[in-house]
């Protein structure tokens, strides 16, 4: 698809499988154009979900609605399941509705040691580092094994 | 009042906003969020915008973290309106300024976000990318590029890979620790001097000559400027980029 911005960027390039120049269509302008990316999964968190997938983004929602529409499949994880009467009482405020869902997860504080507004709103430093440092040490199932203790002990 | 760096660059920023601007910035950044509520305690009607998709946050909430992914750019928001419609709005014409950072950048205000040494497959040191910086400089009205740390390593004749390259036809100021760059004919020139450096200084950390004599200096501090920074930033959030 044609974007704007993208002038005198080395990415083009250097990215030719993601970046081409072409002559529009409807003018004699040049455009940069970008490939649509299409993931096979996405795996989005959300505030609250119902069992068909039908999901409410509360907070931010970043690029997670764009994700969910390029995305062959989608997994919803959540905060929350609820009914889908919810959903039908305020229909404008489901962010993705089930028929792009693959899956729901109920996983509570399943966006930790980052944020998800505004059940919690501010990221867990320590644990951050800790996330950080497993990876770099290849230990992630060590660090997910002492989350869920953690978890479970409270 | 006592100043430094911090505070001189906040205003820097702050006073390049002016009425009905409609304003962005991105992550990690705590010099320019800290600017936009200053220029809200000025009285200076604009629009904040940012990356978490807050539409005019409540500025009056001290920041915590320096995370400007944070709730305090979010809570008490007008609106949400997410970052791929900024790039929209942006490509549109319609985002006044955007305020970016760099890594490297060159007299031709070219800007380094990809990597350092080695080549772009197998970097010595991989960047963040230009995601943002290649996408809203060349469309923004006004790229404001901020820099706390002005030295040899970041102001280079020439960068290893240009991410984003400033567009001639719109503004582009770069604002660091010691000095406010601006370019004309497609080359940064120095605009004015910070009050605490000096010509001298600023030569000596550019890795590029600079043929300019007599420099004005910034405008130095207000009182009501740096009492209004102390106002909204108690937490001196601004100096963790120093």
């Amino acid at each position: 698809m044609g974007v704007g911005g993208l002038w005198g960027s080395d990415l083009i390039a250097q990215r030719p499988e993601f970046f081409q120049v072409m002559k529009s269509p409807f003018s004699d302008e040049e455009v940069v154009t970008v490939k649509a990316l299409r993931p096979d999964w996405a795996i989005i968190h959300v505030q609250e979900a119902d069992q068909y997938g039908n999901a409410r983004i509360l907070g931010s929602d970043f690029q997670d609605v764009l994700l969910s529409r390029a995305a062959k499949k989608t997994i919803i994880t959540t905060e929350k399941l609820v009914e889908t009467q919810t959903f039908q009482q305020e229909p404008k405020l489901t962010s993705i509705p089930y028929f792009l869902v693959e899956a729901v997860v109920e996983a509570p504080g399943g966006a930790k040691p980052g944020i998800c507004f505004p059940n919690y709103k501010t990221v867990d430093d320590t644990g951050m580092k800790a996330y950080g440092q497993a990876i770099k040490e290849c230990k992630f199932n060590e660090y997910l094994t002492k989350v869920i203790e953690e978890r479970d002990a409270k | 009042m006592k100043y430094g760096p911090a505070e001189m660059m906040v205003i820097a920023l702050a006073r390049e906003i002016i009425k009905s601007d409609l304003v962005f910035h991105g992550l990690a950044s705590p010099v320019p969020m800290t600017a936009m509520k200053l220029a809200k305690a000025l009285g200076t009607d604009f629009t904040y915008i940012n990356i978490t998709g807050g539409v005019d946050p409540d500025w009056h909430k001290p920041a915590v973290v320096g995370s400007t992914l944070s709730q305090n750019l979010y809570e008490g928001g007008v609106a949400n309106f997410g970052l791929e419609e900024i790039f929209d709005l942006a490509c549109n014409g319609r985002v006044d300024i955007s305020m970016l950072s760099l890594v490297q950048i060159s007299p031709r205000g070219e800007i380094n976000m990809s990597f350092v040494g080695g080549d772009y497959d197998k970097p010595k040191v991989r960047l963040p990318g230009g995601a943002g910086s290649a996408t809203l400089i060349p469309v923004t009205k006004k790229s404001l590029i901020w820099k706390t740390k002005h030295d040899l390593k970041s102001f280079v004749s020439d960068v290893a890979f240009c991410t984003a390259k400033a567009n001639p036809n719109n503004q582009f100021r770069v604002i660091t620790n010691l000095c406010i760059f601006s370019l004309k004919d497609n080359r940064l020139e120095v605009e004015s001097i910070h009050p605490y450096s000096s010509l001298e200084e600023v030569k000596s950390n550019t890795g590029w000559e600079i043929t300019q004599e007599n420099l004005p200096y910034t405008d130095a501090p207000s009182e009501l400027e740096l009492a209004l920074i102390e106002e909204v930033d108690p937490n001196r959030i601004r100096y963790i980029e120093f």
